[in-house]
């Protein structure tokens, strides 16, 4: 699976059961970056999608064990550590903020395990600069 | 944009005489008062090496009949020690700035001095911190918006917080109802910290929700609360000073020791015959002599 997740500065993604930012452009662009391929979430975040763009969304609330290779996962507030073994791809947006966070991006994309493929910056609705980084899993 | 933000406050002037009471109020020694309640400061835990503290389960104490859908903002006036008080504003994307921000040196809030220190960021120790923060509702140089805060208050602690809300609202563009009050004990003029409200209105809380007491301190250094005097804390005294003194370097053969910035203090590192000492004290104790250049 590929995962897709939105951290802060800090790897920070959650805030008193809140995500901690949104952007719609930033919500096309996952879109974009799926290429009509499945994309799954659960509830909470499909709330936010709307229904515009739900052509390729499927929900569920435990959809990391349903997601098979090459399906992409929206990720907001799960751990994705224990589903590791299964991820190919993360595609990691950052806000380039600095939020309060009490639910962090857990990978360590430093280890040596993954290779950044790319990284590429986009101008969001209510987001000066967010970054978007792909890494591969060696 | 000052006229639009006139006649939004205007337009809610019932709304912002209900929060007066709250707003001007003196706080009495070792209470703190949290939106309608009043709380002991006590049940403040002490700073722990996190900027904020989560108070009633980070769930902010806003009444119903205070969520409106018409942007206001309202200040405390300084109380007879010139300390600030609540800041309150439902913050909309109208009361946003469109400029950027103009200077505030001139304001000189309450404990305020300028002072710096090398482990401080910026090394400023303090900053003039604004209650209801300039990106949210474009207040400048208002005394009644601005605390002495430390830089780590202001950076690490409120800065975030005040982040949620503006990208929220910039996103959104519903409204997000905000409540800031420092909190100082007894006759200090440096506050304690500042308790941080907030709540969004449109879909009541579901974006933004919290209740936090930001500490104001700064890690490696003391203050006195009550007249806003610094110092650097004891075990960063002796870090600096042996940063700046560093160790002494005796050579064990020519019983001569090289003190940092002596001629040959630096080959000394290498050499065969190093002996540490902490102190020139030791080192002639031990028999040894200063090196002439």
């Amino acid at each position: 699976m590929i995962v897709i997740v939105c951290v802060d500065e800090k790897k920070g993604m959650m805030f008193h059961r809140r995500r901690q930012s949104q952007d719609r452009l930033l919500r096309e662009d996952i879109i974009k970056q799926c290429r009509g391929k499945r994309l799954y979430m659960n509830q909470y975040s499909y709330e936010m999608f709307g229904e515009n763009e739900d052509s390729i969304i499927i929900v569920s609330e435990n959809f990391l064990e349903q997601a098979g290779k090459g399906d992409y996962c929206f990720v907001e507030n799960q751990d994705i550590s224990r589903y590791l073994e299964n991820v190919q791809e993360i595609i990691i947006y950052h806000w380039n903020r600095r939020y309060p966070a009490d639910m962090y991006f857990m990978i360590d994309l430093a280890n040596g395990n993954w290779k950044l493929v790319k990284e590429e910056e986009l101008k969001g609705s209510s987001h000066e600069k967010i970054t978007r980084e792909v890494y591969k899993k060696k | 944009m000052r006229c639009r933000k006139i006649s939004c406050q205007c337009a809610v002037l019932f709304i912002c005489c209900m929060f007066l009471t709250a707003c001007t109020y003196v706080l009495p020694k070792d209470k703190v008062q949290i939106g309608q309640e009043i709380t002991n400061l006590k049940d403040i835990p002490d700073y722990s090496g996190v900027p904020y503290t989560e108070i009633n389960g980070n769930v902010p104490q806003f009444s119903e009949d205070e969520l409106t859908e018409n942007s206001f903002e309202t200040y405390s006036n300084l109380d007879s020690l010139q300390r600030c008080g609540t800041a309150c504003a439902n913050i909309g994307t109208d009361l946003m700035p469109v400029e950027e921000r103009g200077g505030i040196g001139q304001i000189k809030p309450s404990g305020w001095h300028t002072v710096k220190y090398d482990n401080v960021d910026g090394k400023y120790l303090y900053n003039r911190c604004h209650l209801i923060g300039y990106q949210l509702s474009g207040e400048n140089a208002n005394e009644k918006n601005l605390i002495t805060g430390t830089r780590y208050m202001n950076v690490e602690g409120m800065l975030p917080f005040e982040n949620l809300v503006a990208d929220y609202v910039k996103e959104t563009a519903n409204h997000v109802l905000y409540r800031v009050t420092p909190v100082f004990e007894g006759n200090n003029l440096l506050a304690k910290g500042v308790h941080m409200e907030a709540l969004s209105v449109e879909d009541q809380g579901e974006g933004i929700s919290y209740n936090v007491f930001v500490y104001n301190v700064q890690p490696g250094v003391y203050i006195d609360y009550l007249t806003g005097e610094s110092s650097l804390e004891k075990a960063d005294i002796e870090q600096t000073q042996n940063r700046i003194e560093g160790e002494i370097r005796g050579n064990a053969r020519s019983k001569i020791y090289h003190c940092p910035g002596q001629a040959a203090y630096d080959k000394m590192a290498d050499s065969k015959y190093l002996v540490i000492f902490k102190s020139e004290q030791e080192a002639e104790d031990e028999g040894y002599r200063k090196a002439k250049r």
